[in-house]
């Protein structure tokens, strides 16, 4: 079973759809749209409305439905330097 | 006899204003042991925060010297500090007491991984200011073994994020890191064959959003030992949208931090 979302990117706006097979990951979700806007490498976490999702959880137990949109936002490390 | 009062008195008392703000518990904010980790860009500002509001026993940690670079961003450092042979935390502590001459704050150059969970246990709550998830996964370890909340700060650019970690009931930043953060991590030790090189990256950085960040960590603090609920649990911080936005995040069950999940 395949489920299709909307993955948003907080820094540009831009979307793209993704299928997920339901063994899939969330790091594999960063991966897969880091991967596919080039993302510069970086900490990235996915949002699913209010909610961090954390990144071994499988989109099985996600509860996402189909076209629902999640977003994929940095997660800032620097403030030392 | 009834006590005499004077025009004026209470434009006499530096905290009076902040006395005003029902909830703010000051006795103990004046007494409590406050750890900062890091006296970079958002040590500089959270320990200018601390000294404005009151706080007295603070201990600044940092193992760098200051570069003329820093001045863009750190309120504490003074042009010809890059020069003067002085840590960052010790001039952090340094112009602190400028700011407040009744704050006790005590300057240790060195780093994060000398402290452990017996060290911890002396502060009632901990700021991490730092650039690395290394040195935050060690800090975020041994404060909640200590049981001591932990307010974590980091930006890039114009965007921010800030953390409260209470032990033990809400989740810990380990919980809420994934791959990319340990490959951010893992391309900063590049080993040789003979001998590991620790390297660390020109990041983005500003001051507008450093002293927010820095501020809403302070905030959280004051929350906390005030005995108010801290943000549930990660706030979000778009500088160039000017929002930001609270997520929640669920305790990992498979986080080394939180033994007692994996039972349930």
């Amino acid at each position: 079973m395949v489920v299709r979302v909307r993955v948003r990117n907080a820094e540009t706006g831009a979307t793209v759809d993704m299928e997920l097979e339901m063994e899939n990951t969330v790091e594999e979700i960063i991966e897969g749209v880091s991967a596919y806007w080039e993302k510069d490498p970086g900490a990235y976490v996915i949002r699913k409305g209010r909610r961090l999702l954390r990144g071994q959880q499988k989109v099985q137990e996600l509860d996402v439905q189909a076209n629902e949109e999640l977003e994929l936002i940095p997660d800032p490390e620097g403030g030392n330097r | 006899m009834a006590e005499m009062i004077r025009p004026g008195d209470r434009d006499e008392d530096r905290h009076d204003r902040t006395r005003l703000i029902p909830w703010v518990d000051m006795e103990r904010v004046r007494s409590a042991n406050v750890l900062v980790v890091g006296a970079g860009a958002l040590g500089n500002e959270a320990v200018k925060d601390l000294a404005l509001f009151g706080f007295r026993n603070v201990h600044i940690l940092d193992m760098d010297s200051v570069v003329r670079s820093n001045l863009s961003r750190c309120v504490l450092f003074r042009e010809g500090d890059q020069s003067s042979g002085k840590g960052k935390a010790s001039l952090v502590a340094e112009r602190a007491r400028e700011l407040d001459p009744e704050i006790h704050i005590k300057a240790t150059e060195g780093k994060v991984q000398s402290l452990g969970p017996e060290e911890m246990e002396r502060y009632d709550i901990i700021l991490g200011c730092l650039d690395n998830v290394a040195a935050r996964l060690h800090l975020n370890a041994n404060s909640y073994h200590a049981r001591v909340p932990y307010v974590d700060g980091g930006t890039a650019g114009f965007r921010g994020r800030v953390q409260a970690v209470v032990p033990p009931l809400t989740p810990c930043l380990q919980c809420g890191m994934n791959r990319s953060h340990f490959k951010v991590m893992e391309r900063r030790f590049s080993c040789t064959g003979q001998d590991t090189v620790y390297y660390q990256p020109k990041m983005a950085a500003e001051i507008t959003t450093t002293s927010v960040i820095a501020a809403v960590q302070v905030r959280e603090a004051v929350k906390v030992l005030s005995g108010r609920t801290a943000i549930a649990h990660v706030m979000h911080y778009d500088g160039l949208a000017g929002t930001s936005e609270v997520f929640a995040m669920d305790i990992d069950p498979g986080c080394p931090n939180h033994p007692s999940s994996k039972l349930s």
